[in-house]
């Protein structure tokens, strides 16, 4: 084979070796990946801007001058401003005895401390309006924004040398956000961890590269092992975007609770819930969302009361590690994870098994 | 997390008013490090307001005829590059 399957145009974009972008909160994650030959994005959604430039240097000093990305959940839509007495007043009792019942079935402590949940307004426009200003003062190399259109700062990010990534759900956003000039387009399907949007990936990574033109286009949703990689290049993507695989990393701080569920899951250990949040989300199940899914539960309430309702179960079942009732967003690919493996074997596995499937298929040697 | 205010700037956008419009809404879970997405249709009343420089937009949506399932209200702001002005499906 001529030419490596795995250097794209995304890998030329961004000097990069292979293309394999990881989504981690974790900031080891991202030196480790980034280090590997990969990309990496530190979620900072819910830190202070002085945080979110402490982590922009503390990476910058592991990694050099190679590239990663900082991602933010950029509001695309705000409900007028409501109290959380207001909030909390607003939830039914059918509902509360509901939450009791599973709270008493399944002997729910109190949690510890205060809710982080219960501060409301915690993400406004104004506030990631301050977080995005310190991404553009440190000039980070990437901004990568994982929900709402970042059309409006894309002038002055390239200004700065900073490239920006768009995450969309929909071909219609991605009409959009490639039009207004981001760098890379994300297509993420119905597979992905966390709240998705209801198309799969299989059907919105190639609609999106029949309109991408020269814009690179990544999947991301149920990615992790090099088939997907492979497949998603066939798909017309230039590389994937993956995040549940390093929940499970070496590297990752996630509790080592969490990391064993995680690594014992199968696909069917996922569920895509409204019992969490409000909105459909996929999450390993638990008792939470087992209850809600009987036919006897009340139907779910919608964003922010469901979240109020379910926050005293997540902090309770944090705060004092009960491995019987904690749980964590995870893609259908989750059932590839079988072992807690260093992230950069994570990469090398990846991209071996990637250029495997190639030769199987041309019967020439990759790479 | 500091709460100074960024400089806002109020408007009505007459060209827009009565329009129809959809968007691809959502933001993040509070307290988690989240996005949600939730979708939105209804009339835009032309009121928007510009946060900080370079000016982030967002228009008024409201008479909503399509929102997310328990949504407390019948306007909400949607971000103009996520909002989508079309034709009022018959």
């Amino acid at each position: 084979m001529a030419k490596n399957p795995l250097h794209t145009k995304f890998c030329e974009l961004m000097g990069i070796e292979y293309p394999i972008i990881a989504f981690t909160h974790c900031k080891d994650v991202v030196a480790a990946v980034v280090n590997a030959g990969g990309f990496a994005v530190l979620g900072e959604a819910m830190h202070t801007p002085d945080e979110i430039a402490a982590d922009i240097k503390w990476i910058r000093s592991r990694v050099g001058s190679k590239p990663f990305g900082i991602d933010l959940v950029l509001p695309a839509s705000a409900p007028t401003a409501d109290t959380l007495e207001k909030l909390l007043a607003g939830i039914p009792e059918e509902h509360r005895r509901f939450a009791q019942m599973i709270k008493e079935k399944y002997d729910v402590p109190e949690p510890k401390g205060q809710q982080a949940l219960h501060q409301w307004g915690g993400l406004n426009q104004e506030i990631a309006r301050k977080q995005l200003d310190v991404i553009l003062e440190e000039r980070a190399p990437v901004f990568v924004s994982g929900l709402g259109s970042p059309a409006f700062i894309i002038k002055a990010a390239h200004e700065r040398g900073m490239k920006i990534f768009g995450l969309i759900g929909k071909t219609r956003q991605a009409k959009r956000e490639i039009e207004a000039g981001v760098d890379v387009i994300v297509a993420q399907g119905y597979d992905a961890a966390g709240h998705t949007g209801p198309i799969g990936t299989f059907s919105i990574v190639p609609e999106v590269a029949a309109i991408a033109g020269d814009t690179p286009v990544i999947a991301a949703g149920g990615v992790t092992t090099g088939q997907h990689l492979a497949a998603a290049l066939c798909l017309g993507a230039s590389g994937v975007w993956t995040g549940t695989l390093w929940l499970a990393s070496r590297e990752s701080d996630n509790d080592m609770i969490i990391k064993e569920k995680l690594i014992a899951a199968t696909s069917d250990d996922t569920v895509y819930s409204k019992s969490v949040s409000g909105f459909p989300m996929r999450v390993l199940r638990c008792p939470w969302t087992e209850e809600w899914a009987k036919p006897e539960a009340p139907r779910t309430l919608g964003s922010p009361y469901q979240m109020l309702l379910s926050s005293d179960y997540i902090q309770a079942a944090n705060d004092h590690r009960r491995a019987d009732l904690m749980f964590e967003a995870a893609g259908q690919g989750v059932a590839f994870i079988t072992a807690m493996k260093p992230a950069r074997q994570i990469v090398a596995d990846m991209v071996e098994e990637a250029l495997s499937v190639f030769e199987n298929l041309t019967g020439e040697a990759a790479g | 997390m500091a709460q100074e205010a960024l400089p806002t700037v109020t408007g009505f956008d007459p060209a827009i008013a009565g329009r129809y419009a959809e968007c691809d809404g959502g933001g993040m879970v509070p307290g988690t490090g989240l996005a949600s997405r939730e979708e939105f249709a209804g009339t835009l009343s032309g009121d928007y307001v510009d946060h900080g420089d370079p000016p982030w937009r967002w228009y008024l949506l409201t008479k909503l005829v399509r929102r997310p399932e328990g949504y407390p209200g019948d306007a909400v702001w949607c971000e103009s590059g996520n909002l989508f002005v079309m034709e009022k499906p018959s």
